[in-house]
């Protein structure tokens, strides 16, 4: 279940790229700002990794959307505190991040390296995690961090012959355990399997619906459309949309141009709707088996296809926009 | 108990438990017994203060001891540098200045024990020889070994957070400064640390066939590589808290 109260509106790269006002809707339709962000820039060299990017995150699970390379990473180690901006500012709680480690109680960060200590088991890592914490019972905070993470037996095992997943979710135990308020999450998905992956995007739900501020990066839509309903799009280290998940998934319905549709007579319903002045072509796709309908009019195709289907005594088995992709996402939003 | 109080000390005595490198300072350390058991079969003469005041003075100051440092304290924080698990120390309410102490404090706790063992073993092997040496060499040269390890343990904890191939400049270092510039010409001899580390070797066993050029007072010498220590840790600190981590 998602936690978050619906933005009723999308916010674009023109208001986007405005400074993230205090209840402002840059601010991705919260009420107070947990993190602000304000006109971020980050550059190595000559290349801009971040540029003039404002925004605020308060309580619940937003995400932080965008191809790679976009400036995701770049923007959660400013965030942290990791790299110096070249550019704005960031604070956290109201206080500058980088010149103040006492944040780190606050917060807990998961970042995307894999690399953790080998040598060390599961329960020792996040033991030592809890102690620079300066959790008053190491002992119960790292067995409840490891139980709240799944880690099993593993938890006993060393870090070295840990797989992908299982190093996600120690790294996970690890910034839990301290009872962070806000959790920061790079790509926190990856590598993990179907179970992991269901686990994980539950316990980041229910840390979200708990109160704290999430604040999770992912390059891929249906991760984050799982996880947030808040999001923040980052395309060429700029601000491409700040709003309501549903909100882009709606323009990318009104917008689409391309439809999949699955039916019980592909070949009648490719004949009746080439006809129609609505659909630009028709091809039946053998992969999974479907139409694939090219529309002049995307929402006179929607509305037209259960007529004919009912006409002609065609069942639809489902209706599904083609242009969703992430590309897709992108391409729509930073168009606009 | 050293967990909860020196988490980051901890984690460095771990790392290096558990590290190729602890086995290498090991065997540099073990090199003097080597001398020692050619020294018991056949002395040539030396008395056992000088055997060891050579060993001391020729081997250990100008190449051991600051080799076998170089290696534990450029991995002390140079490995989790190049393999970004600093991430796990930096991202936490702790001082730099806290995570560059614990972390020469491990280094200079693995290199020091090391080498408390390599001389102890080496003045034991050396006093079943001929001749007992002076009660005051054993100490002498472990003190003064500590010393030097301290040093250059932060000279070279500084160096790998600023030089991207901080190993292989120390060893140059090692080779062309301390172990060839400092010791034969006059004028760079006090810029280098093995003349502290001698001079305080030196005038602790006062033995006048045991010494070496222009001895600085053991008082200065120890005040020098005091401020080297303080002085590097100082800049380390400030360059960890500048770093971009990325």
């Amino acid at each position: 279940m998602k936690n978050n109260q619906r933005d009723d509106h999308l916010v674009t790269t023109a208001a986007a790229s405005t400074p993230a006002a205090p209840n402002g809707e840059v601010n991705a339709g919260i009420a107070t700002a947990t993190v602000e962000i304000e006109h971020l820039s980050k550059w190595y060299g000559d290349v801009v990794a971040v540029s003039d990017v404002s925004f605020g995150i308060g309580a619940g699970v937003t995400g932080l959307l965008g191809p790679n390379g976009a400036g995701k990473s770049s923007i959660l180690k400013v965030l942290a505190g990791l790299l110096k901006p070249s550019a704005g500012e960031v604070r956290v709680m109201g206080r500058r991040m980088r010149s103040d480690v006492e944040l780190f109680r606050r917060i807990g960060m998961v970042p995307e390296q894999e690399t953790i200590y080998p040598y060390l088991t599961g329960r020792e890592f996040v033991r030592w995690n809890a102690s620079l914490q300066r959790v008053s019972d190491l002992d119960s905070a790292t067995q409840r961090a490891l139980t709240t993470a799944d880690l099993g037996d593993a938890a006993d095992r060393r870090i070295g012959g840990y797989s992908k997943g299982m190093r996600q979710r120690i790294k996970i135990a690890a910034a839990l355990v301290h009872d962070p308020d806000i959790l920061v999450l790079d790509e926190p998905l990856t590598g993990t399997d179907p179970v992991q992956r269901v686990h994980l995007i539950r316990l980041i739900q229910n840390l979200g619906n708990a109160g704290k501020t999430v604040f999770v990066s992912s390059h891929v839509l249906h991760e984050v459309e799982r996880l947030a309903d808040r999001i923040i799009v980052i395309v060429n280290g700029k601000l491409a949309a700040v709003g309501d998940y549903r909100a882009i998934r709606d323009k990318i319905d009104e917008h689409a141009r391309t439809i999949r549709v699955k039916s019980t007579n592909d070949r009648g319903l490719a004949s009746m709707l080439i006809t129609t002045p609505h659909v630009a072509s028709v091809r039946i796709d053998p992969d999974p088996l479907s139409l694939v309908v090219e529309a002049e009019d995307v929402r006179a195709v929607y509305r037209l296809l259960p007529r004919v289907a009912r006409e002609h005594d065609i069942r639809l088995f489902e209706i599904a926009a083609l242009d969703d992709s992430l590309a897709s996402v992108f391409a729509y939003v930073t168009q606009r | 108990m050293i967990l909860a109080t020196f988490p980051t000390l901890w984690l460095t005595l771990r790392q290096f438990a558990a590290g190729r490198a602890t086995r290498v300072v090991a065997f540099f350390a073990a090199t003097p017994i080597i001398f020692a058991l050619v020294y018991l079969f056949n002395s040539g003469g030396t008395t056992a203060n000088e055997f060891l005041g050579v060993v001391f003075n020729e081997f250990l100051a100008p190449t051991i001891v600051p080799l076998a440092t170089l290696i534990l304290a450029t991995a002390t924080l140079g490995n989790e540098l190049s393999d970004r698990t600093v991430l796990y120390l930096v991202l936490k309410p702790i001082a730099r200045w806290r995570i560059i102490v614990e972390k020469f404090i491990g280094a200079c706790i693995v290199t020091g024990v090391a080498f408390i063992i390599g001389i102890f073993i080496t003045w034991a092997l050396v006093a079943f020889g001929p001749e007992m040496p002076k009660s005051a060499v054993l100490p002498a040269m472990i003190v003064s070994a500590l010393f030097g390890v301290a040093a250059y343990g932060a000279v070279f904890l500084f160096f790998s957070l600023v030089i991207p191939r901080a190993l292989l400049v120390g060893v140059i270092y090692i080779l062309l400064w301390e172990s060839l510039l400092a010791r034969y010409i006059p004028g760079i001899r006090v810029l280098s640390i093995r003349h502290f580390m001698q001079s305080i070797f030196v005038h602790w066993i006062n033995d006048p066939k045991v010494t070496i050029p222009q001895p600085t007072q053991m008082g200065s010498a120890i005040i020098v590589l005091v401020a080297v220590v303080i002085i590097s840790l100082i800049l380390a600190s400030i360059r960890l808290r500048q770093m971009n981590l990325d």
